[in-house]
């Protein structure tokens, strides 16, 4: 059979939304949020890592992480935590054969309760 | 000894039944179609295998031949056929009073019906006109278009047939008597002209073989071009093909295709053969005698109009009353012309068979004896069809 | 009915190895008419150089599948009236994911050598087709199936997008319609290039012309193979 090379160059066209349908904008969300969440899991173990340095360092990040613009930060990664695991049970199940014709009405159902919970977390969050 | 080389222009159904009749008996085949496969008349039929019994009282060596072969490609190509059978309807007076015509005409053709009481038809079809007098159960069937010129090209495709798509021929190469040696043509996905010599060229191009005949010297082909509109609507409302019992006539029938049906068809005379309209007072015509039919059709959506136009035979006569049987005409003896052949006319149904004849002429003109196997043999998977391999891909 | 809308095609061009770009006709045009029937007017009267595939202009054959404004479509049942308005373009490009020939023309051999590999099959049962999947052994009717192969999913898929290996919604759709999974249709089927590879983007389903809702029948295809394991490891036939 023919050789057929990967195309990664095309990665970037996973992103473009315009003419896509909703099952392309869950696809979207669930790469994007992917992403975030992997690259703040960096970010967390660099955090575990001020632990090293003694409890001077520690306590001094921890005054800078309570800053608005750090608690706006820690939303979106409950944000993406939310979409991503959510949206994650709606393809765990269709791709096991189940409620694969209503994969939009799953899309829509889990990602209002994802923002129920996104702004439930945001009002805590900042009001506290 | 080297293979004899033919070019056969056109891929239509029988462009592509003789490649493949040709390259069976032991001659290179190469095909130039000046688009894809069966862009033409061939690929916009709405798709009926006939039985037959349509041209019954009116043209009984066409009926007959589409019994033979609508037999024959049941068996070597089921691949593309639904083969579940027709009804003839009778809905007035009128289609009673052809009913004894039609019994005899196809007895005369050895045509198998059986006549059906409306509750036994509407049993069958529910979906029928309720009004019906009477039915007769035919051996018609639906076939792909492209999928059935796909089979015979494949199966061309493995003794050694080439298919080169888009490749518009230009003009033939002559000797110095008139007689064609070869042909010149334009490759459009290169934008580049080559040449082919050969031994023989099959034209085969359907409503346009007169103005390809008419490149080799002052050729004049009888043929009609005879366009029809078809439309399609987006429900199968039955299983088997429906016709009704009457004169052929517009709007006559309605062919059943994967989850669709299909109405036909119209007959007028067109000029312009590369372009010709469909025209809304048509369309409107199909949709009206579809629901004479099927009343259900009111309530379906339309999914497509498209317009073929049929080679018909000028025998002096206009329209719904030329033959639909085919000629190979062997321009040396016609037009003084050697190596060339044209073959017109004839339905898709029939297409294996007017390969037959036109390949046995090509062989007998080329001294070779070699009997055709293609009645015989089954017809390789579509899938395996594939284009030449001489242009860049990108 | 008859109304007359003044368009523009916006048309990719493609020969040989000079560089792709696209050509703009204007035309008049009912926008009851399908997209289809502007590109063969183009061809008919303004350039006949335009290579362009197409065959049963009903929706049977799968033969002129292209990218219309950006989204697959079956030109030969697409109208006008659906893709743009009076004055508005419309750009048609060939389809994603498979060689170019020419201009709107595309390769699909390696496609419908997968097809074959599968065992996709072109005539079945009208009651099995009807009923995604169940069987009535009763019915002897028999009809073409849903899957014109058109490679509109193809097109449209994102991982096929990335992934020139990946069989794609139809090959899987085809697997799982034909039922057999033999050996050799599990080695394809059932592996990082099959079944598995699929993201749930269901953008096939959305672009498909013929009801097969690839989507729903690469899915129905893994419940399939994951019991298969399942009794496999359980020991069970």
């Amino acid at each position: 059979m023919a050789k057929h090379p990967q195309k990664p160059i095309n990665l970037i066209k996973w992103f473009d939304p315009r003419n896509k349908s909703l099952g392309s904008w869950a696809f979207i969300l669930n790469r994007i949020t992917g992403l975030g969440l992997t690259l703040y899991l960096f970010l967390h173990l660099i955090m575990l890592g001020q632990l090293a340095g003694g409890p001077e360092a520690y306590d001094g990040f921890i005054a800078l992480v309570k800053n608005p613009i750090f608690l706006a930060g820690e939303l979106l990664v409950i944000a993406a935590a939310f979409i991503h695991g959510l949206n994650g049970i709606r393809i765990g199940i269709t791709s096991f054969g189940i409620a694969g014709g209503k994969q939009k009405q799953l899309f829509i159902g889990l990602m209002t309760v994802a923002i129920i919970a996104i702004i439930y977390f945001a009002i805590r969050m900042f009001t506290h | 000894m080297d293979k004899p080389q033919a070019i056969v222009i056109g891929a239509g159904f029988t462009g592509v039944a003789v490649a493949y009749d040709l390259a069976q008996r032991g001659i290179k085949v190469t095909v130039l179609e000046r688009g894809p496969l069966v862009n033409g008349t061939s690929g916009r039929t709405h798709g009926l295998l006939h039985s037959g019994a349509r041209y019954a009282v009116d043209d009984q060596e066409s009926a007959i031949e589409c019994i033979d072969e609508n037999l024959v490609l049941r068996k070597i190509i089921p691949q593309v056929i639904e083969p579940n059978g027709g009804l003839f309807i009778a809905l007035n007076e009128s289609d009673m009073a052809y009913r004894e015509a039609f019994i005899q005409g196809c007895a005369d053709c050895h045509i198998s019906i059986e006549e059906l009481n409306p509750r036994q038809a509407l049993t069958l079809e529910p979906n029928l006109n309720p009004k019906l007098i009477t039915a007769f159960k035919v051996p018609d069937g639906t076939f792909d278009p492209l999928r059935l010129a796909m089979g015979f090209a494949a199966s061309a495709n493995t003794h050694g047939a080439e298919f080169h798509l888009f490749c518009e021929v230009q003009d033939f190469i002559l000797d110095g008597m008139g007689n064609v040696k070869g042909v010149k043509y334009l490759d459009r996905s290169s934008n580049q002209i080559n040449d082919i010599n050969s031994d023989i060229v099959i034209n085969a191009a359907g409503v346009w073989a007169g103005e390809v005949a008419a490149l080799a010297g002052n050729i004049d082909l009888p043929i009609k071009p005879t366009p029809g509109v078809m439309v399609a609507y987006d429900q199968r409302l039955c299983q088997r093909v429906i016709n009704r019992l009457n004169e052929p006539g517009d709007g006559d029938i309605i062919v059943p295709q994967r989850k669709m049906i299909t109405v036909g068809t119209t007959s007028f005379e067109a000029d312009n053969l590369d372009y010709i309209p469909v025209f809304d007072d048509q369309v409107q015509l199909m949709f009206d005698r579809g629901c004479e039919l099927i009343p259900a059709i009111k309530h379906t959506k339309e999914r497509g109009a498209f317009m073929a136009s049929r080679p018909l035979l000028d025998s002096g006569t206009k329209g719904r009353s030329l033959t639909r049987t085919f000629k190979c005409f062997d321009h040396k003896e016609s037009d003084n012309v050697d190596g060339l052949v044209t073959i017109t006319g004839g339905k898709a149904t029939t297409m294996r068979l007017m390969a037959e004849k036109t390949a046995d002429l090509v062989c007998q003109k080329l001294g070779m004896h070699v009997p055709c196997q293609t009645a015989e043999i089954p017809i390789l998977s579509y899938r395996k069809f594939h284009i030449a391999q001489t242009r860049e891909v990108a | 009915m008859t109304q007359t809308w003044s368009i523009t095609y916006e048309i990719f061009r493609k020969k040989g190895s000079q560089a792709a770009h696209y050509d703009r006709f204007e035309m008049k045009v009912d926008p009851d008419e399908y997209v289809l029937d502007g590109i063969e007017r183009i061809w008919a009267f303004h350039d006949r150089s335009l290579v362009f595939s197409h065959a049963c202009h009903h929706s049977t054959c799968g033969a002129c599948g292209m990218v219309v404004n950006g989204v697959e479509k079956l030109t030969c049942i697409t109208p006008i009236r659906s893709v743009t308005k009076d004055g508005g373009v419309i750009r048609v490009e060939p389809m994603r994911n498979f060689p170019v020939i020419s201009d709107l023309s595309v390769d699909m051999t390696v496609f419908y050598q997968r097809m074959e590999s599968v065992g996709h099959q072109p005539v079945v049962s009208i009651a099995h087709e009807d009923s995604k999947g169940k069987f009535d052994p009763d019915d002897d009717l028999l009809r073409l199936s849903d899957c014109i192969e058109c490679g509109l999913c193809i097109s449209a898929c994102p991982i096929a997008l990335t992934t020139p290996a990946y069989l794609g919604p139809a090959v899987l759709a085809g697997a799982q319609q034909s039922g057999d999974l033999n050996l050799c249709v599990l080695e394809l089927v059932d592996s990082e290039n099959g079944a598995w590879r699929c993201h749930s983007a269901y953008e096939c389903t959305e672009v498909c012309p013929s009801h097969v809702d690839p989507a729903w029948r690469i899915m129905d295809l893994r419940k399939k193979l994951v019991s298969r394991r399942i009794k496999k490891f359980f020991g069970v036939k």
